[in-house]
């Protein structure tokens, strides 16, 4: 199966889907403008995977922020991934100081049982934004 | 009666109002730093980009914008709790740039000597004056020679005009207004297009206020992008407040993307977003055009959440989640409950009179 790669930009998140290297990876900011759009791709993604699913998925989470539409479409990756058959793994990532964030994944671990693993990032400089300079 | 408690005429009305000539309007008032005057230049760069503005006028545009934001930069320092201004408004195929930043009183005399005698000077002579400040070299103690202005003058065609205004015995406001016309060689004298009374207004009115940021515009996805860079620049070392202000700001201008009324041919909805301070909280305020026929279900989302205490409004979240009945491009059910779980107090809102068909939609979030 081809991996679905795509780099982050400022407004959507760096996806990693490689069965061959074992890395699923969703990490950074997802504030698309359409995020039913952008994550359709990892939808059907997800399902051709779940056919013919590794003995084990460890899909990790490492958002800084999404909006409410992504977190729309966040919730349908748990109900794709709650379709594999074999064993699955949640690593949900928060910044030490942001409850928001880890609540947010004990949202999705309660109401999609999956097995969550919940862990802290080291705190990133408040100074250390990502500007985009040309 | 469509407003919670808000006051009887809108201070979001008020400024869409006082913008609503202009095609883009856009305010910062507060601490310039580097970062901040190159953001302010990035954003400046894409909507002239999305207006399709020529080379040309992107150029003058932009060292007008260089050397008034240097000013400020240059002479902020000295007293900090009176705050600089820039605004850049166009209106009309015309660019307005606009700076307010104090002065010593003892320094008055100087530099309004030296604009009087640049506003006297033609073209060509303003050439050469800036050829013999160059040479005489006589840099004044900030740095500046002087010359930044005969630059802003050259570039406009000395479409200048500026004012003094006392705060006390030590220091002024100095208010520098420039007008930035399509047409190259332009000497008319177009005195009407110069009118520093009405941002003289609008800086009051933004002190008492304490509105730090306003944009007044089309809003579409990159004007998003770019708002939350300057706001995650203004609001460095704020921590939690800066996620949520991020957060809720995301929410309510994707609002304006995605629903608000479109009335002409421009790529995006008009509106209008800006932040001040009221007791000590942040508030985020919007305004956008509605449909009349739309007003109730806005009206009844809003009134819905508004009316959950935090355990509902927790469930009604988990609900909508999970919910894709409600799932598509525009809309995920979410937005007006995350923005009511996140700010510290109900979502305020109110719906002004435009004509038989539209209204003016005003939200307002406040965070603690």
């Amino acid at each position: 199966m081809t991996p679905l790669i795509y780099d982050g930009t400022e407004d959507t998140p760096k996806v990693v889907l490689d069965r061959d290297a074992e890395e699923f990876l969703i990490s950074g900011r997802s504030l698309p403008e359409d995020a039913f759009l952008f994550y359709k791709p990892i939808f059907r993604w997800l399902e051709e995977h779940a056919k013919n699913p590794k003995k084990k998925t460890i899909f990790r989470f490492e958002l800084e922020y999404f909006n409410t539409s992504s977190a729309k479409q966040l919730s349908k990756i748990f109900i794709f991934l709650k379709n594999i058959k074999e064993e699955v793994e949640v690593i949900w990532c928060y910044q030490v100081d942001d409850i928001d964030m880890l609540n947010s994944g004990k949202r999705f671990e309660k109401f999609t049982n999956l097995n969550f693993k919940m862990e802290v990032l080291p705190v990133i400089e408040d100074d250390d934004f990502r500007i985009i300079t040309e | 009666m469509f407003s919670s408690d808000l006051e009887k005429r809108e201070l979001a009305f008020e400024l869409y109002d006082g913008f609503k000539d202009s095609d883009l309007s856009y305010v910062y008032h507060g601490h310039f730093s580097q970062k901040i005057t190159d953001l302010i230049i990035m954003m400046a760069e894409t909507t002239m980009n999305q207006a399709g503005e020529s080379a040309r006028i992107k150029k003058r545009v932009f060292s007008i914008m260089v050397e008034s934001l240097q000013n400020i930069t240059r002479h902020q320092d000295v007293v900090d709790e009176h705050q600089g201004l820039f605004a850049i408004e166009q209106k009309d195929g015309n660019y307005f740039v606009t700076t307010v930043n104090h002065i010593f009183n003892s320094n008055i005399e100087h530099v309004d000597g030296l604009l009087k005698k640049i506003q006297s000077l033609q073209a060509e002579d303003l050439k050469l004056y800036y050829k013999e400040v160059l040479t005489e070299n006589e840099i004044s103690e900030k740095g500046g020679a002087g010359l930044g202005l005969i630059e802003i003058a050259k570039k406009s065609n000395n479409k200048i005009s500026y004012h003094f205004h006392k705060i006390d015995d030590v220091c002024s406001y100095f208010y520098f207004h420039t007008c930035i016309t399509p047409r190259e060689e332009d000497d008319s004298d177009d005195t009407e297009l110069v009118r520093i009374d009405n941002i003289f207004f609008l800086h009051q009115l933004l002190k008492q206020k304490e509105v730090q940021l306003i944009y007044n515009g089309i809003f579409n996805q990159e004007n998003l992008i770019n708002l939350l860079n300057i706001i995650e620049n203004q609001m460095e070392g704020m921590g939690h407040i800066k996620r949520i202000v991020f957060n809720m700001m995301v929410e309510m201008i994707q609002n304006i993307v995605k629903h608000a009324l479109r009335n002409d041919e421009r790529k995006g909805n008009p509106g209008i977003f800006f932040i001040n301070k009221k007791n000590g909280m942040h508030v985020l305020n919007t305004g956008n055009y509605i449909l009349k026929k739309n007003i109730d279900e806005v009206k009844s989302k809003i009134d819905y959440v508004n009316s959950l205490n935090h355990k509902e409004l927790d469930d009604y979240y988990n609900k909508c989640l999970f919910d894709f009945q409600i799932d598509s491009p525009k809309e995920s059910g979410l937005g007006f409950i995350e923005l009511k779980m996140k700010s510290s107090d109900k979502i305020r809102y109110t719906f002004q009179d435009i004509d038989d068909k539209k209204s003016f939609f005003i939200l307002q979030i406040y965070i603690e």
